[in-house]
């Protein structure tokens, strides 16, 4: 009997064990945001959508998994492309054999030209701006997609990469669907979509006809976890296996802390400027503008918001851009320059300005350092705290004299500059993006720079509107936050993750649990 | 009885005219814009206002209204200005999971809540009373987002009885793990209530010269309690039950996303936050069509406990 009896606890230990080592095919990510927004890759606009489109979608070309820079372009769903030399033609070979999800039939280039006719629409697509200058896409044979732009566009080929609308759709589906494709997204991406339950999840599950080959996990439950005590408590009870982190480096130092858990802060680093009107009193004198700049201390920022998840800004456009001028001559911190600009410009006894200015925690907390450090050079910063969407709403109103706005763009730094820095784009103009300083001043090289083909002449452009934007004071760049992510050690991404450009990681077919 | 219920009902009808009305202009008058949210931070004035245009917000304010009122009256509450779906299939999505907190930390609030309210007026100005006190008292000051948090470290992350992610559904085991945590932290709140209300009703009703007459007679105290004082103590305990209900649907948003359970409440606050017009006037609707049957509830339930109330 008690022979029996050990047997039998045996073999449950032994059955336990087993399982307990089995290889888990199911990855579980938590994400910060309360529900699904669109899922439509070309309408997506928010982080949390973008991250989980990735998975399902590909590009024309990509970035390589964990990079977040042009300079990693390869093929993806074109095997390879060629450019006249004028740059505005480009002939892409399309990988033959690509299946879409669920059915949907082998993609060629009918599909690519319709899906970059449909990023382009305006009625179809939030991303319709971005291919402003295109003149033609046809699709000369089943493999073969020629795209003709009016006029060369600085970095195309990220236009036509992974995101935003260089997602390539289905056409079929599209057709089919309609309206309705954003609710069950067809793509051509290692996983396909599977289920979707409000406020909880969306399930996707392996595609297992993926052209790179059958994806090593079975299926990937994308949380929605808005509270980020209740992910890090979710992550920590090990029901997720990935989060997306509270931007904060309290949560770095706390998440590293925990047993077998990776915590990386990645690229791109959000850039945080403050933009000053210059057509406003008193920051229209541009003693006052550079009052300001020497006033702020961006190594004092950096150990405020924490070295591991922040760095100091390097220009108005964030580093490691292409055309980004990485030593671009921005004021030093030098409170005596500041008093002293003050003096001349007719305010000995100091000087009030204004901003409108989100609640959202992590820019809150970045505006109240920013005004403490101004009011030692005698600078009053008056911050007037509103919610989020109103702050947005405001703010293209022209109603803050003072703009504070972090925000990563497409690693070119033509559309930085472009958005924040080219006068078409000055709030409340019909072409406004957000030019809230209302600078002009380096609207010739912007936009020479665009349409430049020769690589070395377009970086000598950018290099003098940068410099020429710093020292009219149009922006201050402070720093520039990363992107905090964490999953446990047992998961193998596949690739080194060093950023990427959606701030979501990659998962790839060659994602797996080591356990 | 029947005219009481007509003439309610059209006062409902009223009521919700007013809120529609009030929820249209409200939504409209914060600053903020759904189309610049939807296209996101890179969009151009151009497209902003192209969206503007395809969702009838460039229409002139009356003109909306009027459409919005004649599809609120044909029951169509249109779509989510940001996901697309219709409204009404996104509120009956998460529904159910409401519906389920309310009630069941009702219920608890109500077992928990009522004996411990009776037996702090038997035992007034004792011990019991003092524990009864100042435990209620705490509940009602602890604001639900610590004490549900605290919840889940003790619970979740300590003990591991119960999952961090509380919108399990399925078997019978899954639905006890996911519903225990919160109902219990919207549940214990509802009691600190109940239990204060119970108290008071009942102090001032064990005073009365009828409960002393019958226990000069020779009533079994027992009796007096439950037969004689608490039926007459029951009008402002249902009174706050209903009113409560309506407070704790709204309530139980910080609970819901503390434990990452779907909801009317995390509907509500993404649809503000988002500018979503069309979901924040369509959950308007639900919400005043609950505070309304319930107090009509409340209203016929003080018939049923108390004979003298009549229906007029």
């Amino acid at each position: 009997m008690k022979k029996k009896l050990t047997l039998a606890l045996s073999l449950a230990a032994a059955l336990s064990v087993g399982s307990a080592y089995a290889q888990k095919k199911s990855l579980v990510i938590g994400m910060g945001s309360a529900d699904a927004g669109k899922l439509d890759p070309h309408l997506a606009s928010t982080t949390p959508d973008k991250g989980l489109l990735n998975y399902i979608f590909n590009g024309l070309v990509r970035l390589k998994p964990g990079t977040a820079s042009p300079d990693f372009i390869e093929p993806d769903l074109a095997e390879s492309w060629t450019v006249n030399p004028a740059g505005t033609e480009f002939t892409f070979k399309i990988r033959q054999g690509v299946q879409c999800h669920h059915g949907y039939g082998p993609f060629t280039a009918e599909d690519a030209a319709f899906s970059i006719k449909r990023a382009a629409n305006k009625a179809t697509s939030s991303y319709s701006g971005d291919f402003a200058a295109l003149d033609k896409v046809e699709a000369v044979d089943a493999s073969t997609l020629k795209i003709t732009l009016k006029n060369p566009v600085a970095g195309f080929l990220g236009y036509v990469a992974n995101i935003n609308g260089g997602n390539m759709v289905c056409k079929k589906a599209v057709d089919e669907m309609g309206e309705n494709f954003g609710k069950k997204p067809i793509g051509t991406g290692p996983f396909q979509f599977a289920e979707y339950q409000p406020q909880q999840f969306v399930k996707l599950v392996a595609n297992k006809q993926y052209f790179r080959g059958a994806p090593k996990l079975e299926d990937i439950t994308y949380r929605y976890i808005p509270a980020d005590s209740s992910r890090d408590l979710a992550f920590q009870s090990g029901e997720l296996d990935m989060i997306y982190g509270k931007q904060d480096q309290t949560w770095v130092d706390r998440t590293s802390k925990l047993p077998g858990v990776k915590v990386k802060a990645m690229e791109p680093g959000e850039l945080s400027t403050l933009f000053l009107n210059v057509k406003s009193k008193p920051l229209d004198d541009i003693r006052v503008r550079q009052a300001v700049a020497y006033a702020i201390d961006r190594k004092a920022i950096v150990q405020f918001k924490g070295a591991g998840s922040s760095r100091e800004a390097v220009s108005v456009v964030p580093s490691g851009y292409f055309g980004t001028d990485e030593k671009a001559p921005l004021y030093p911190y030098d409170l005596d320059k500041a008093k002293k600009l003050l003096a001349e410009a007719g305010y000995p006894n100091g000087v009030t300005i204004k901003t409108i200015h989100t609640t959202l925690t992590g820019m809150q907390t970045l505006i109240e350092a920013v005004q403490a450090q101004l009011k030692k050079a005698g600078i009053n910063l008056e911050i007037e705290l509103v919610e989020h969407a109103t702050f947005h709403a405001q703010i293209r109103k022209d109603l803050s004299q003072v703009v504070h706005y972090q925000a990563a763009r497409f690693p070119v730094a033509d559309v930085y500059l472009t958005q924040f820095y080219d006068s078409a784009s000055i709030i409340g103009t019909p072409t406004a993006i957000t030019n809230f300083n209302h600078c002009d001043i380096a609207d010739a090289e912007i936009r020479a720079a665009r349409v430049e083909a020769d690589a070395a002449k377009q970086k000598a452009l950018w290099k003098t509107a940068q410099e020429k934007l710093v020292k009219n004071v149009c922006g201050i760049p402070i720093y520039e936050q990363l992107q905090l992510w964490a999953w446990k050690d047992t998961l193998d991404l596949g690739y080194e993750l060093q950023g990427a450009l959606n701030l979501s990681p990659p998962v790839t077919e060659k994602t797996q649990f080591t356990k | 009885m029947t005219a009481f219920l007509i003439r309610r009902s059209l006062f409902a009808l009223v009521t919700l005219f007013a809120v529609l009305t009030l929820v249209f202009v409200i939504v409209r008058i914060v600053p903020g814009d759904p189309a610049q949210v939807i296209l996101g931070d890179q969009a151009s004035r151009e497209a902003i206002q192209a969206l503007r245009a395809r969702l009838g917000l460039d229409l002139p304010l009356f003109e909306q209204y009027r459409l919005f009122m004649i599809g609120a009256l044909q029951g169509d509450w249109g779509v989510s200005m940001m996901t697309g779906r219709p409204v009404i299939s996104e509120v009956l999505n998460v529904l159910p999971w409401t519906i389920e907190l309310t009630l069941v930390s009702l219920v608890l609030g109500i077992v928990l809540g009522v004996p411990l309210g009776v037996a702090a007026a038997l035992k007034r100005n004792r011990m019991t009373d003092y524990i009864v006190r100042i435990g209620s008292l705490l509940g009602l000051s602890f604001p639900p987002f610590v004490s549900a948090l605290l919840l889940l470290l003790g619970f979740a992350i300590t003990l591991h009885w119960f999952p961090v992610i509380s919108a399990r559904s399925g078997s019978l085991e899954a639905w006890y793990q996911s519903i225990t945590l919160p109902a219990v932290n919207l549940g214990l709140i509802t009691a600190a209530y109940i239990t204060r209300v119970t108290r008071s009703a009942m102090l001032e009703v064990l005073q009365e010269d009828y409960v002393r007459t019958a226990r000069a007679k020779g009533v079994p105290w027992p009796t007096v309690v439950w037969r004689h004082a608490m039926r007459n103590a029951l009008i402002p305990i249902i009174t706050i039950i209903g009113l409560y209900l309506g407070i704790l649907i709204g309530n139980s948003v910080l609970t819901e996303i503390v434990f990452s359970r779907p909801g009317l409440g995390k509907l509500i606050v993404g649809a503000l936050n988002q500018r979503d017009y069309t979901m924040l006037q369509g959950m308007m609707v639900i919400y005043t069509l609950v505070v309304v049957v319930v107090n009509l509830a409340t209203d016929l339930a003080y018939g049923f406990v108390d004979p003298r109330v009549k229906f007029k």
